[in-house]
């Protein structure tokens, strides 16, 4: 009996050091891919099975890592030398900086790199025009209002933001019980209510040179605008500490007249179950500026690493080429609720749900969060400074400070 | 008569090898985080968090020179102080109740380690729910009540936000005083109450004269564990406001990690956590030191 099992184990040590040689054959791919809803895992187990069963040399790899965790996670991995072949995550810059990217066009195929809007590309791009990172997907904020209330404030959807604050008088006056305008400056994505604004004024993050221009009089100007909307009462009740999705729960529950958001406010409403009549418009801007969308924009991007050899750089771009392939790809877009980033994906849900070409065309305009050096500092330090002007400090001082602090 | 056999080597390494791997483990998950922080306290770290060179004390110097340091420490100490303090008090106090022998004891006792026995991020959601102005549970309470007609704001100010924070605090940390000095007053010998009966002495008496000196070991150690465990404590501030507005209601720990994983300074983020780790040392030491010198006087 003993020399059964004896010779048993030694079978099972052979199988398995076969096993490993097998596997030494195999080109691992490492992904870390940002979970946008609670589907997203479950559709990347079904792609990485039909990619090994598709490609038998190579092993794909895919940890799929909710959006609370993935910096802290990748941080990590990166401090260790652990980095992930491939990242899908927002923004690209801080790894850019740190030297870590390897440029788009040597990872990923000129099919494939032909496929997106190539003002998504030029926003991965540095000043002598090498793109760091492909767009995976895409999304647009825009103003909703439940139509309801402001039929009942007889009111029309506002445009300008002297129509919004004659809105949300109105709203106020009408249905006390409901907060008109929708404001989020939290941690969360404070940097956002600043774009809004600033955006729809004129101003913005950086001027046309694409410097820092924080504290410009127009940035003043909206800002001055939107604390008169908070301090007038005029919004939810505390802007610092209510996030977007606090927002859409009141939105959803009709005790919220109008907020700016994404695309998915549709699906969210849809899925709390209560009877909410809303339209979409252009997000207002101030009397005589253009309206301006806010596009937000998620990435891949490829990790260097020393010695990598031609055939795992293949891999990589199989892995890629396999992850835009037009039809699966626009299911995923549309599975997970956003707008494309490629132009045969956008024509394919265009075609599979009608309603989407307004979005497309939406985020195709849109204005995005500006790609230069320091952007992590300017973002960490807008939510500050609208957060100080909420506890009532002088808007032009506190970015002036600001300014002084990011541009030196 | 039996004689003593001569001590041989394995005999002398015997409790070494028996404490090596506890002395292992705390090297591994101990010392080497410790010393990997200060490492970084000290470089240079780019954005992705590699260390780039040595970069001296200019990780601190921009620490302790930037404007929000001395809010998130005066915040840190009051939120220690109150934290550890009240609750000290009011577990103790608790603990003085349980100790009576009263129908139920056992299912009160019960009740008491629920607070303790659930998870911080989930007892704060549960706060945080309960004061929320536009759906929180104690408007709808007040309400249902008639106490109030409309919602009432109950955080109007980062003070306030602060206080219900504090209060959080205090409601998950009495459990752990309570018990630490429940295990103190049980093992008090009940003689010593007896000749202070036979003595003719009152209620209080016995309390400042037996009882608290004879718990207080215990209670030096619950509120050394108290002062480190609240310092460095995160899940509360961060799931009720993330230290917000502008870092009014920020501690040590919170900064730290805006500063680490929100705003790429992983360097200073290190800095914060070396000065937090000597301000603990320092405070935990002291208080332990004459604390229990008085107890051995």
């Amino acid at each position: 009996m003993k020399k059964i099992i004896a010779m048993l184990l030694a079978v099972m040590m052979l199988a398995s050091l076969g096993t490993a040689a097998f596997a030494e054959d195999k080109v691992t791919v490492e992904v870390i891919a940002a979970q946008y809803g609670t589907k997203t895992a479950d559709w990347w187990v079904g792609f990485e099975e039909k990619f090994e069963a598709a490609n038998a040399d190579i092993d794909l790899v895919v940890e799929v890592v909710s959006w609370n965790d993935i910096n802290t996670v990748v941080d990590t991995r990166i401090a260790n030398g652990q980095q992930p072949d491939l990242l899908n995550i927002d923004a690209y810059m801080k790894y850019y900086e740190s030297d870590l990217l390897l440029p788009a066009l040597d990872w990923c195929s000129e099919e494939t790199y032909a496929k997106f809007y190539p003002a998504f590309l030029a926003e991965s791009m540095d000043a002598e025009g090498t793109v760091w990172a492909v767009p995976d997907l895409a999304s647009a904020r825009a103003l909703y209002v439940n139509t309801d209330i402001l039929a009942e404030a007889k009111v029309e959807i506002p445009t300008t933001w002297a129509e919004l604050r004659a809105a949300c008088e109105a709203i106020k006056e009408a249905c006390p019980d409901v907060y008109p305008w929708g404001v989020d400056m939290t941690t969360d994505e404070g940097q956002a209510a600043f774009a809004y604004y600033t955006w729809n004024n004129g101003g913005g993050f950086v001027n046309a040179d694409r410097e820092w221009a924080l504290n410009s009089a127009e940035n003043v100007e909206a800002m001055e605008f939107i604390m008169g909307l908070i301090n007038d009462g005029l919004t939810n009740s505390d802007p610092a500490n209510d996030t977007r999705y606090a927002l859409q729960d009141l939105f959803a529950a009709g005790k919220l007249a109008m907020m700016i958001g994404p695309t998915q406010v549709e699906q969210y409403v849809a899925d709390a179950g209560n009877k909410v009549n809303f339209e979409s418009a252009l997000i207002p801007a101030n009397e005589g500026k253009a309206n301006a969308s806010m596009g937000v924009m998620d990435r891949i991007m490829c990790f260097a690493e020393e010695g990598r050899s031609e055939a795992e750089l293949a891999a990589i771009t199989k892995v890629v080429d396999a992850f835009y392939d037009d039809e699966p790809y626009a299911e995923w877009v549309l599975m997970e609720n956003f707008i494309p980033a490629t132009i045969p994906g956008g024509e394919l849900c265009i075609e599979a749900n009608p309603d989407m070409e307004k979005w497309v065309n939406l985020v195709a305009g849109a204005q995005f969060y500006p790609s230069i050096e320091g952007w992590d500092e300017v973002k960490f330090g807008v939510i500050d400074a609208q957060q100080q002007m909420l506890l009532g400090e002088d808007i032009q001082e506190v970015l002036d400070i600001l300014q002084e602090e990011v541009a030196g | 008569m039996r004689k003593n056999k001569p001590r041989t080597l394995l005999d002398k390494t015997e409790p070494y090898l028996w404490i090596l791997p506890s002395v292992i483990l705390m090297a591994i998950f101990i010392i080497v985080p410790i010393g990997s922080v200060f490492q970084m306290a000290f470089s240079e770290v780019n954005k992705a968090g590699i260390i780039k060179g040595f970069a001296g004390f200019e990780n601190f110097e921009k620490v302790l020179t930037s404007s929000k340091f001395a809010l998130v420490l005066k915040n840190t100490a009051v939120w220690t102080v109150c934290v550890v303090v009240i609750s000290t008090v009011l577990g103790f106090i608790l603990a003085l109740l349980l100790n009576n022998a009263f129908k139920g004891r056992k299912i009160a006792r019960a009740i008491v380690v629920f607070p303790w026995a659930t998870t911080l991020v989930i007892q704060a959601s549960v706060w945080k729910f309960i004061i929320n102005t536009d759906y929180g549970a104690l408007n709808t309470l007040l309400k249902t009540f008639g106490i109030i007609e409309a919602n009432i704001n109950w955080t109007p100010t980062p003070a306030a936000y602060f206080a219900w924070e504090i209060a959080c605090g205090i409601f998950v940390t009495i459990p752990f005083v309570c018990f630490t000095a429940l295990s103190g007053l049980q093992s008090i010998d009940s003689s010593y109450y007896e000749a202070a009966d036979i003595d003719g002495a009152t209620y209080w008496q016995k309390l400042f004269k037996i009882t608290i000196p004879l718990v207080k070991p215990s209670l030096t150690v619950a509120t050394v564990l108290n002062i480190i465990y609240v310092f460095n404590s995160f899940p509360i501030i961060w799931t009720i406001t993330k230290g917000d507005p502008a870092s009014r209601t920020d501690t040590i720990v919170t900064y730290l990690y805006k500063l680490a994983f929100l705003n790429s300074k992983q360097g200073q983020a290190a800095a914060v956590s070396v000065i937090g780790f000597l301000i603990l040392l320092a405070c935990a030491s002291v208080y332990m030191v004459s604390t229990l010198k008085k107890g051995d006087e």
